[in-house]
């Protein structure tokens, strides 16, 4: 399988605090790479710098073979890579439907382009489609700020799916979201994957989320990646045990 | 839109169209001031209501483009080609404000656009042998169209108004836009925005720019119709003035400006009736409304009609529950 995301000796210093330690790693097509790791550990550091939100100070990023370390966030989009973030990220006042088309619509045409066409710059459909399929139909009209957490949860990884990424990084999607929504949650992401053979990334605490989600488990303490394996095997690791009880 | 929004719409356009018929000279000189000021807010409210770029340089604007038709249409130019001049040169201006909206936020922005309106009204005030500093330009021709003159007072009127409902739609389709969308995604999240692909910087800058050239071109208005400008109009205080027309019209509501400049321009003077004291009524009445209803007039109006309708959905829910027990 060939490698859609490759981090290659990658490090981020904040003054001598050293939050990612060189690390390297590879997400292959069509995979859903879980990143676990104990609070404090660099997991959405790294996701920050892989992402453009924070520029490396040593180390490379590249998307199906291209460099982009230090790209802009949404140029890095337009080539194909979305997100979510940890702390819930819609548009309170935009409807959900809104929220989506805003997701998708500048992967549309031109910035004249989109001045001059449709309203919905014809994502309509695509909203529509999204919305049905994370069940959120009867919520289409109302502002995403008047939705709940779990629902909220839902939204916002819809919109990472929105512009059809070949990359989505999900940045703890499970956080504050209770059993039933999660089980939701996890049940979208798996259809969705299973769907459009989508490549995930996943940091996540939730351990159960994790290894029912993810095929391939990286784990990073103190910056460093201390281990890489199946959910299996790093259930077992003793490396990770003593990483996240500290013995 | 509505079809209760499209019928306010349009009586409040009949109303406009009516009103000078019915009004003296000073009724008109006031209603005309309402059509232009009402541009500049609509610039602001883009600016500020959408975007969420705060500014305090609106007023430096409306001069920029006063001072470009008063100069230009005396030295030959055409009215309309000098109008069209005004909104380029600070839509261009705008665009280079919009720079340090890229760095600094909030009141630090705040404090870069005060410095900009303070900087134009010195130019104004002390490059003498362009403006005419503190003496100021009389004599702002009134345009003429095809033969129609405007030169008198209902005419302007007209023309004004002609323009504020050209412009408004204009701003209504871009707000409609995928560009209306991301004004607001630029406002509530650009870090977000920013992550689905929304370039925050070029929707910033034009956010500046669009706003700042409805600034120019109320100004553009401003001229012919007071027919004498001075530095002192577009000092800081326009600028607050408009910036109060937008927070208490509603600021991020589209007829939030309308509402406000209405507010704005004629309050003061119903208000004259408390003679010296009118200002300090007038200040007292907009910290009333803004400690009341801080999403502005529009917004109570958006309070009220969500009380109302959520009354009577549970007024028509119990009396379907009482219909079907009674089966």
């Amino acid at each position: 399988m060939t490698a859609v995301l490759e981090v290659s000796n990658l490090r981020k210093t904040f003054g001598g605090i050293v939050a990612v330690d060189g690390v390297s790693f590879e997400v292959r097509s069509g995979e859903i790479l879980g990143i676990i790791g104990p609070n404090g550990s660099g997991k959405s550091t790294l996701f920050n710098c892989v992402l453009g939100q924070l520029r490396p100070s040593a180390g490379d990023v590249r998307v199906d073979g291209r460099l982009t370390t230090g790209m802009r966030p949404c140029d890095l989009n337009r080539l194909g890579v979305s997100r979510t973030f940890q702390l819930l990220q819609v548009f309170p006042q935009l409807s959900v439907r809104d929220n989506l088309v805003l997701a998708g619509q500048e992967h549309q045409g031109s910035m004249a382009s989109r001045l001059f066409g449709l309203s919905d710059a014809g994502l309509g459909d695509a909203a529509e489609q999204m919305i049905e399929f994370f069940r959120l139909s009867n919520l289409a009209d109302e502002p995403a700020g008047s939705l709940s957490y779990g629902q909220q949860k839902l939204l916002d990884a819809a919109m990472a799916f929105m512009a059809g990424p070949r990359l989505v990084l999900l940045d703890e999607p499970a956080g504050g979201v209770n059993l039933t929504m999660l089980g939701h949650l996890r049940e979208r992401l798996q259809a969705y994957h299973a769907e459009r053979k989508a490549t995930f990334v996943v940091i996540e605490h939730q351990m159960e989320f994790v290894m029912a989600l993810c095929s391939r488990v990286l784990v990073l303490a103190e910056g460093r990646l201390i281990a890489e394996g199946t959910p299996h095997d790093i259930r077992r690791n003793p490396t990770v045990i003593e990483a996240y009880l500290g013995h | 839109m509505t079809r209760a929004g499209l019928t306010i719409v349009a009586v409040a356009l009949a109303a406009a169209v009516a009103a000078p018929f019915f009004l003296k000279p000073f009724g008109i000189f006031l209603i005309s001031t309402w059509t232009v000021l009402t541009i500049a807010a609509i610039g602001l409210n883009l600016t500020l209501g959408y975007a969420g770029q705060i500014s305090l340089a609106q007023g430096a604007f409306v001069g920029i483009g006063a001072y470009t038709v008063a100069l230009l249409t005396p030295a030959g130019v055409p009215f309309f080609a000098a109008f069209i001049a005004a909104g380029f040169l600070c839509f261009a201006i705008g665009w280079a404000l919009g720079y340090p909206a890229l760095r600094v936020q909030h009141h630090y922005l705040a404090f870069v656009t005060l410095a900009f309106t303070t900087l134009v009204f010195l130019v104004l005030r002390n490059e003498q042998w362009l403006t005419n500093g503190i003496y100021g330009i009389t004599g702002t021709p009134r345009p003429t169209l095809f033969g129609w003159t405007s030169s008198g007072a209902r005419d302007f009127y007209f023309l004004c108004l002609g323009v504020l409902v050209v412009l408004s739609l204009a701003t209504w389709w871009m707000l409609h836009s995928p560009w209306g969308r991301a004004f607001v995604a630029l406002r509530e999240n650009p870090v977000r925005a920013q992550s689905l692909g929304l370039d925050t910087r070029r929707y910033t800058l034009m956010a500046f720019a669009i706003g700042s050239s409805l600034g120019g071109l109320s100004g553009a208005l401003y001229a012919p119709l007071v027919q004498f400008i001075e530095p002192n109009s577009f000092a800081l205080g326009l600028s607050f003035n408009l910036l109060l027309m937008v927070i208490v019209g509603g600021s991020g509501n589209f007829f939030g400006p309308y509402v406000g400049a209405l507010i704005s321009v004629l309050l003061p003077e119903w208000l004259r009736v408390a003679q010296g004291y009118y200002l300090i009524v007038y200040s007292v009445a907009v910290m009333v409304m803004m400690a009341f209803c801080p999403a502005g007039v529009l917004g109570l109006v958006e309070r009220a009609s969500r009380l109302v309708d959520g009354r009577r959905k549970a007024i028509s829910g119990t009396a379907l529950h009482t219909g079907g027990t009674s089966k």
